[in-house]
């Protein structure tokens, strides 16, 4: 195993980006549950990703395996519901992600600024 | 650039929303039973210092405020120290949240005693009941945030304004009517957040 470097030495490695969380759709279902502490349904879910009834199982089951997310079926007025919900570690995890993404952003847009500035001095001055 | 930008305030809304659905455990059980010793402390200094509080009402003021700073200091450090320990990422955040839930109850807590003091001083005895509901106010507003049962205390501290103010006269300003009615809940608070840390620490255990 490649020991970790630090931010010094390879200031774009982002080592903190989880594989499981750095896909769309689990980013998706990852916010919506975290901002939703008290759990959401299958359909809620569905609607609030945009994603079919096939792929949002698939993604659950992924998250279920990493315990990010905690798969409960109740039973309301003789239909099951599926409720997910995210646990402490999900929890800890996202957040995590969210701040090396957070730094990625901060590292692009310094480095777009400081382009701007120099093709800003290098062009010549307009007439 | 204009992408860049709009991704750090979306990162930045989805904190903000983590934060506002992330109970606050900045509040440390030892340091809330720590300002309840300190608010007894001050009743019994008020009781041998300022024995006729409607006489010199400049002193009981700078008892209490002195007493409500020493212990809003205690809170802030020790909320520092904790919220980094256990919001980590979210701590910045959570603390802002936190700080402008009650601030403006601090803030006309702050500014109410000079009012009395200087503008209708016949009215002074009702300090210690609009105090209390003025903290109990800035209890309702940082509920949301808090556990669950700290909806009681903010009861508390609201009926406990009101009867104050019930009594119509300078008997309010007995060291009873701020040392027990502060005292009393905060303990209790203590317990309760002692409690509510606990549980969560071995649900996520």
């Amino acid at each position: 195993m490649k020991p970790e470097r630090s931010r010094e030495e390879a200031p774009f490695a982002y080592q903190g980006l989880d594989r499981v969380i750095h896909e769309r759709a689990r980013l998706s279902v990852l916010t919506s549950l975290v901002t939703h502490p008290s759990g959401l349904t299958f359909v809620e879910l569905k609607g609030l990703c945009a994603l079919t009834d096939g792929n949002l199982a698939r993604h659950l089951q992924v998250l279920e395996e990493e315990t990010m997310v905690r798969l409960t079926k109740e039973d309301d007025a003789g239909r099951m519901l599926t409720t997910a919900r995210i646990t402490a570690s999900g929890r800890k995890r996202y957040l995590e992600y969210l701040t090396v993404l957070e730094q990625v952003v901060r590292d692009a847009a310094s480095l777009s600024r400081e382009v701007e500035d120099s093709s800003g001095e290098l062009s010549p001055a307009l007439p | 650039m204009v992408d860049l930008d709009r991704a750090l305030v979306d990162i930045r809304s989805i904190r903000r929303q983590v934060a506002q659905t992330t109970e606050f455990r900045g509040y440390g059980p030892a340091t809330l039973f720590a300002t309840a010793v300190l608010a007894v402390l001050a009743g019994v200094v008020q009781a041998y210092w300022v024995p006729e509080p409607a006489a010199h009402p400049a002193q009981y003021v700078a008892l209490w405020i002195t007493t409500a700073v020493v212990c809003a200091g205690l809170i802030a450090t020790q909320m520092l120290t904790r919220a980094n320990r256990l919001h980590s990422e979210m701590a910045d955040e959570m603390i802002r949240m936190a700080v402008a839930q009650f601030l403006p109850a601090a803030a006309a807590g702050a500014i109410l005693p000079f009012v009395l003091l200087h503008v209708s001083p016949a009215v002074f005895w009702m300090l210690p009941g609009l105090w209390q509901i003025i903290f109990s106010l800035g209890v309702f507003a940082s509920c949301r945030c808090l556990p669950r049962m700290m909806i009681l205390v903010g009861e508390w501290f609201l009926l406990a304004g009101l009867a104050c103010i019930a009594l119509g006269d300078n008997r309010s300003l007995a060291p009873l009517a701020m040392a027990g009615v502060y005292a009393i809940p905060m303990a209790g608070v203590a317990v309760i957040h002692l409690y509510e840390y606990r549980k969560a620490a071995t649900d996520e255990a």
